[in-house]
């Protein structure tokens, strides 16, 4: 027998009151979704982790992600639960104001003051019978926060007005309702209530304005003001842009790099390897004006950039091996990343190849990736934030929190996925790939409406069912117009040689997370689609740039410059790189399964490696699971410094035979020069005068073994020279890129 | 419990190792591998070969008379696995079979290539740019790949000069997925190819080049064969380059049809993507065209009348070419809008084909095809128009990926393929072995024979086999109307002499009232692929169809009927067939379940037979089987598990050759030690000559120490060999003809 609802009829009682005499003035009609939604969206009640927590909210009671749903959220707070959330009789006493006012325990605890206007506002509501409102009331159709942007001095701050627009013209001060959050914590904090507290790091800073689903941003520079007088010759529109912001942001930039530094540092970014001892000398000795672009161009040239870049692209791909027979997918698919990189093949072209491959594995590798990613879920995901840089997760089950992305959006781009045909092949797990005629759609698992194809709101016309949308789609991204598809790619190369994005992250471009420098983004964006999708073009004008060859030693103003590149930003060597390094400088190898003597350790093919290699796990080296740079760690660990200082795999390599410690003990050559020979090859340098005089003292130092007798000269010799290896193979200037 | 559970852990794992104890399939004698692997027609060179259970091999044979081998003799010996091998001028260019006769039999076949161009090769040390070996230009390279290497060439070439590389691999047995690169002269990549295509490359300035070849996943070894080419080419892209020849995947069985002229096809003309810019044709039609360039639709336009019924048949894939065609026919409505009227698809195989899961459940050949046979039907008098397109070839740019389509009206026909039949012998049997006709006396072989249909063709196809050696018969299991497989059994008698003969296998059926025969295609496994989960098969269609019978071995069980004569029976009775065992190995287990096949006569039970005694019958109630009046084959089957002794003769031989190496031992050092006596009681004039005389015996002595040693661990091996081993194999007894007469 079901419980008598006394709240429902109460709630009954009350409504038909309500709509049976018109309200008095004072009892203004309040609305639900214009007035009682942003309250509780404001007290965080329907954020993820509370009542808007997938799978049922807390403790039964649901509301929708940030009141994106307020229909629903209106069914749960009046009709559901019994309906003892509400208590029109006595409004106070409604469970929701209890709960939220703390007079009930609370998980969340207080929400909302008695005394707030918020409280008042739920209260009369509920009194009020609480009304869904009228169809006939204005809908919200944007916020504005003035202002939009500004200049604010560092540890200055700012009042922001978040200003709600309505459909029928009329405008409402949401200031106190709207939510605000900072793109840069450690550079903005911004309160409740719209307050911009500056920090003192100097750039660009952004704070995103939320209201009931509609955003806005105010962004401001926080000059450092300092005067910028002295610039490096402009090189190109990189420099140009760059030198802009210095200016505006009174950032004077570090001197430029000398050579050594240079050359060291653009052959570890293009190649992924140590220059050699002969490019070296070959560079010093150069006396060409343009010589650092010919170094640039020999490099592109190299089939290391290749090996590099493949190594960078196949774990995002997720080039994973996840049983034995994956190796001849894994390495075809790595192959084909490489030799289309080698061959400087379109970056259109590429995506295009990936995005709509059909036929089987060995006969088109880039159908390895359908392998590997088989959901068409995952498919629409991992090729929005890889290619497009918009992350569409979550606008499968809610409108995107920080987007204009629907879940119509999420499903019509799905439904460039939904004809993908499969057929079986010898190998298990993996199918040939094929466009299954038919008209392509997704339905909404919502609405229940079946899509057609959409590119996150562009329509790319009429589909047939002999087409494979899966090319349209490549069509519309490699179109001059696209705002996304170059700008995600030049950003993600930006942060390649520059350490961070112009975006970040860089896969979560949005209209709310704005580049620290939009002239230099624009231009490098038109540079890139102007060239015809030319990635070693777009290579080639970033490091020709002065400001990538900036020092990386900053001058007395710009030590705290962390987004504006007025100096470079050292970066500690990635796992493959600098195990080929200290293979280079120990003259060691690293033997690989399956894999010919000799092949480096960035030209691997997938991350079976990882797991006999502690070296490369230690140093972050990414399994393929995710789409996310993120997933190579770059971080430092006491793992990584315990396995430099004290492993066997390091202890092997510094006495491996015929190694570089053994040839230079036996060497008859000067000490001087042999000393200068590791120094050449650990920071493409030369010792210094005080370096080369320790190490030349050390070298020459007897070594006593455990009865006090000094051992063989030889054998002394070569242990000293390991040592020295061992020393400078844990001094930052090896470790980093500089 | 606890004991309970322990003594039955044990017993599975007992079992379990048991069964993988078995070998699966007795030893049959292949060709793994020559060196080189073909040679310029008109010349005479050395092969060498090696083999799988290949010892005494007697002659080289190959399926082009032209092409002749004899023993390479040295210091009047034959030298083991080399021949001396002919290509006579005549003989067409091309691909052909290579097979070895051995003390078992034919064995499987390798490809063997005949070019025009000079052959070389390679060196073993081309490890590095600095080894690389110096490869002339339109010079053959015979080559095999090191487990974990790169093979390094460098050619010389000219500004300007087109060179076409080329590199044989998958089809010409290799197990090699080859990766090519060309680099400049230190060794830096220019262009690779991985996928088994060309480089076609135009030499940007004089001087050398590298080309670097590997293995996809860098395996290797002597099956992991290549012929490397760097071939001059006549300028200009479009200037189409013929291939080096490649053997044909089984599908290609159903092509051509009978009586295509293939030559006189017409040409696909571009544009023709939309169908505004449709290439009109007439019906019938046979047409040449490409999947060119990537995504490339074909539109044709054409006229039917209402109910005419029209045949459409694409071959792309079965032209060898990585493709999947697909064709859509339309009608061309009144208002100009496209209807459908037929999308057509994969032709697919008639027989379930292995699903590569946890045990042997099907064949692994695949008559089936991702090439196009189907019909429409017109709806109505009017314009239509047919698109064809490669649903592989979205993004691919490939001029090589040629079709040929035909539009006929029906022209029912058939086609056959057939191999070596193998079923589930074990749990967890996962084999796909390449099985040559290499009959044991008394054996009887059983073939699958598969057909591919043709424009609505379905009825009953008739089975049989010519050019049998002496001793060896042949019968078929008919396919059935509207089935996909029948059988030929192929017997050797007890007693047949040891023989070599090229035989033929033949489908008959009668088609529209008349009788139609074509030849059965033979396709065999590259490889004797032992786990399907480790190594994909890769089966092929043979030029030839070559059966042998050995006079070494027997089949291990022989199961006949009683009496060699046709069984007459009526309608309706209960026959009851004598069968007789002859037993030439011991076996495990009491008894074999033999089955057999559906030879038409209707359900028959499966007897279980004694593999102790020396009969068995076969009841059949043809009254409960509901047999009709007619003529039938069956063979009774199933599988056991023989202890099968490997070349036992080697036995006897080895030990009679390990005595006489050991007396000749003897000899040697009783000569050498009076020798030594000799030479130490000689005079001085005397004393030169006797140390000269006690050296030599004290080397003969040595040497032939040497041979005993060799000799002891030659039997060694033999008897170790020849060691009983448990090997499951399917028996399948001596095909018997039954005669159903009406009551």
């Amino acid at each position: 027998m079901p419980t008598p609802c006394f709240q429902c009829f109460w709630l009954t009682l009350l409504m038909a009151s309500f709509f049976a005499a018109p309200a008095s003035a004072a009892d203004k009609p309040i609305s639900f979704v214009n007035d009682v939604s942003p309250v509780i969206t404001k007290a965080g009640c329907n954020m993820g982790i509370c009542h808007a927590k997938a799978g049922g909210g807390q403790r039964g009671f649901q509301l929708s992600l940030l009141g994106f749903e307020p229909r629903d959220d209106y069914e749960s707070i009046v009709n559901e639960g019994k309906g003892r959330r509400l208590f029109p009789p006595e409004a106070a006493r409604s469970l929701i104001l209890r709960k939220a006012s703390g007079d009930t325990p609370h998980g969340g605890g207080v929400r909302l003051q008695k005394d707030s206007e918020s409280y008042r506002l739920l209260k009369r509501w509920i009194e009020q019978g609480a009304p869904w409102g009228s169809d006939s009331e204005p809908k919200l159709v944007a916020v504005e926060v003035q202002p939009s942007s500004d200049v604010i001095p560092m540890k200055g701050s700012k009042q922001l007005k978040a200003i709600a627009k309505y459909d029928d013209g009329s405008v409402r001060d949401v200031t106190s309702l709207a939510l605000y959050e900072s793109n840069t914590e450690a550079m903005v904090h911004a309160t409740d209530g719209g307050l911009v507290e500056v920090q003192d790091i100097p750039g660009k800073i952004a704070v995103m304005v939320r209201y009931q689903g509609k955003v806005s941003v105010f962004t401001a520079a926080v000059p450092l003001g300092a005067t910028v007088e002295k610039l490096p010759p402009a090189k190109n529109f990189v420099d140009k842009h760059s030198f802009a912001n210095f200016k505006q942001i009174g950032i004077p930039p570090s001197d430029v790099c000398d050579d050594s530094t240079f050359l060291r540092r653009v052959t570890l970014d293009i190649a992924g390897r140590l220059p050699t001892v002969e490019e070296t000398n070959a560079f010093l000795a150069n006396t060409d004006a343009d010589k650092r672009d010919q170094t640039i161009d020999a490099l592109l040239r190299s089939p290391q950039y290749a090996d590099y870049f493949a190594s960078k692209w196949t774990p995002l791909l997720k080039n994973r091996r996840d049983v034995k027979s994956d190796i001849t997918a894994n390495f075809a698919f790595h192959a084909w990343i490489r030799d289309s990189l080698l061959a400087n093949v379109p970056y259109d072209q590429i995506v295009r190849e990936l995005l709509a491959a059909t036929g089987t594995v060995v006969g088109n590798p880039p159908v390895a990736w359908y392998k590997r990613v088989k959901d068409p879920k995952e498919q629409l995901e991992d090729i929005a934030q890889l290619f497009l840089g918009v992350r569409m997760q979550c606008a499968q089950c809610h409108h995107h929190p920080f987007e204009r992305w629907s879940q119509d959006d999420y499903y019509s781009f799905a439904a460039f996925f939904s004809q993908i045909g499969r057929k079986p092949t010898g190998i298990q797990g993996e199918d040939m790939i094929f466009h299954k005629r038919g008209v392509a759609t997704a339905r909404n698992v919502k609405t229940g409406v079946a899509l057609r194809p959409a590119a996150l709101g562009s329509d790319v016309g009429e589909i047939s069912a002999d087409d494979d949308p899966r090319l349209r789609l490549a069509d519309w991204m490699s179109s001059k117009d696209n705002p996304f598809f170059a700008k995600a790619l030049v950003n993600r190369y930006w942060k390649h040689f520059f350490k961070r994005g112009l975006i970040e992250p860089e896969d979560d471009i949005r209209d709310t997370n704005p580049p620290t420098n939009p002239e230099l983004l624009a231009a490098l964006e038109k540079h890139f689609i102007d060239s015809g999708f030319d990635l070693k073009s777009l290579i080639r004008v970033m490091v020709r740039s002065n400001t990538y060859q900036l020092s990386a030693l900053s001058n007395k103003h710009n030590a705290n410059d962390r987004q504006n590149y007025s100096h470079f930003y050292p970066r500690r060597l990635q796992a493959e790189v600098l195990l080929d390094a200290i293979n280079d400088l120990t003259g060691a190898t690293t033997s690989f399964a399956n894999l010919p003597a000799g092949t480096r350790a960035i030209a691997l093919p997938d991350n079976s490696y990882n797991k006999s290699s502690t070296f490369l796990q230690f140093f972050g080296r990414p399994n393929s699971q995710s789409v996310c740079e993120c997933e190579r760690v770059q971080s430092s660990s006491l793992a990584q410094r315990l396995h430099m200082i004290n492993s066997n795999e390091i202890k092997t390599k510094l006495a491996t035979s015929g190694g570089r410690a053994q040839t230079l003990a036996s060497s008859k050559a000067p000490l001087e020069e042999r000393i200068t020979e590791i120094y050449l090859v650990a920071f493409s340098r030369k010792p210094r005068s005080e370096e080369l005089t320790t190490a030349m003292d050390y070298i020459k130092e007897p070594i006593l073994d455990a009865g006090g007798k000094p051992i063989a000269e030889s054998t002394a010799t070569q242990q000293n020279f390991q040592d020295l290896i061992w020393a400078l193979m844990n001094t930052k200037e090896f470790l980093f890129n500089h | 419990m606890t004991t309970f559970r322990f003594s039955l852990t044990i017993l599975l794992t007992c079992i379990t190792s048991s069964l993988y104890a078995q070998a699966v399939c007795l030893p049959a004698p292949r060709l793994m591998a020559t060196m080189p692997m073909g040679g310029k027609v008109g010349s005479t060179f050395d092969v060498a070969i090696s083999g799988q259970n290949c010892e005494d091999v007697e002659s080289l044979h190959f399926s082009h008379p032209g092409i002749t081998a004899t023993p390479k003799i040295a210091n009047g010996e034959p030298v083991p696995e080399q021949f001396v091998v002919t290509i006579a001028k005549d003989v067409p260019l091309g691909i052909y079979e290579a097979r070895l006769m051995t003390r078992l039999g034919v064995s499987s076949s390798r490809a063997f290539s005949v070019g025009n161009l000079p052959e070389v090769k390679w060196n073993l040390a081309n490890r590095s740019v600095k080894d690389a070996m110096p490869l002339a230009l339109d010079t053959v390279c015979n080559a095999y790949m090191s487990s974990r290497a790169i093979d390094y060439y460098m050619i010389e070439a000219k500004k300007g000069q087109r060179l076409v590389i080329d590199c044989a691999a998958q089809g010409i047995d290799s197990k090699l997925k080859p990766v090519v690169i060309l680099g400049d002269e230190k060794g830096a990549d220019l262009i690779a190819e991985r996928r088994g295509g060309l480089i076609d490359y135009t030499v940007p300035k004089e001087g050398k080049y590298t080309i670097k070849v590997h293995d996809l996943t860098y395996l290797g070894g002597p099956h992991h064969f290549y012929r490397l080419v760097a071939r001059t080419a006549k300028p200009g892209k479009a200037v189409a380059v013929a291939r080096m020849p490649s053997t044909r995947k089984v599908s290609a069985c159903s092509w051509p049809p009978v009586g295509l002229d293939e030559s006189n096809a017409v040409t696909e003309t571009e544009p023709n993507n939309k169908h505004t810019e449709s290439q009109a044709i007439t019906l019938p039609c046979n047409l040449r065209g490409s999947f060119f360039p990537a995504a490339d639709v074909d539109t044709f336009e054409f006229s039917a009348k209402k109910d005419e019924v029209w045949w459409v048949e694409v071959a792309s894939e079965r032209l060898g070419r990585p493709t999947d065609p697909n064709v859509v026919i339309q009608r061309v409505g009144s208002d100009g809008k496209m209807i459908d009227v037929a999308e057509l698809n994969d032709i697919k195989s008639p027989v379930t084909v292995s699903s590569n899961g946890y045990s042997y459940n099907g064949p692994v050949y695949n008559v089936g095809t991702s090439d196009v046979i189907g019909s429409f039907k017109a709806p109505e008098d009017g314009t239509y128009r047919l698109q064809v397109r490669d649903l592989f070839g979205g993004t691919r740019r490939d001029p090589q990926n040629v079709y040929h389509l035909v539009i006929r009206q029906a022209a029912p026909d058939f086609a056959l393929a057939a191999w070596a039949l193998h079923m589930n012998l074990r749990n967890g049997d996962r084999n796909a072995l390449s099985k040559p006709i290499a009959l044991r006396r008394g054996a009887t072989m059983a073939i699958e024979v598969v057909r591919v249909n043709r424009d609505g063709f379905n009825g009953e196809i008739e089975l049989s086999m010519e050019g049998l050696p002496e001793g060896v018969s042949a019968k078929g299991i008919k396919i059935g109307a509207g089935q996909g497989r029948g059988y030929l059994l192929i017997t050797a008698e007890k007693d047949a002499p040891r023989g070599l003969a090229g035989a033929t296998i033949f489908g008959r059926a009668t088609i529209d009232g008349k009788e139609v025969t074509h030849r059965c295609k033979w396709a065999s496994m590259r490889w004797p692929v032992k786990d399907q989960w480790q190594e994909i098969p890769t089966p092929r269609l043979m030029a030839d169809v070559p059966v042998s019978v050995c006079e070494t071995e027997h089949a291990p069980l022989v199961i006949v009927a009683q009496e060699d004569k046709v069984i007459e029976a009526t309608e309706g009775e209960k026959l009851t067939i004598p069968l007789v065992h002859t037993r030439f190995n011991d076996f495990s287990g009491p008894s074999i379940s033999l089955r057999n096949w559906n030879s038409g006569l209707g359900s028959v039970a499966t007897i279980e037979a004694s593999l102790t005694a020396d009969s068995s019958e076969a009841v059949l109630d043809l009254a409960a089987m509901k047999t009709k009046p007619g003529e039938y084959v069956i063979a009774f089957y199933g599988s056991a598990v023989a202890k099968y002794r490997y070349n036992e003769a080697a036995v006897g031989i080895a030990e009679l050759y390990l005595k006489q190496s050991k007396d000749a031992a003897t000899a040697a050092a009783t000569k050498a030690k009076q020798l030594a006596k000799t030479a130490k009681t000689a005079t001085p004039e005397q004393k030169p000559e006797a140390d000269k005389a006690a050296q030599a015996a004290a080397e003969q002595q040595k040497a032939a120490e040497a041979a005993a040693t060799a000799a002891q661990n030659r039997l060694k091996s033999v008897t170790a060999k020849a060691q009983p081993r448990d090997i499951v194999d399917i028996v399948v007894s001596k095909p018997i003809t039954i005669r159903v007469k009406a009551r």
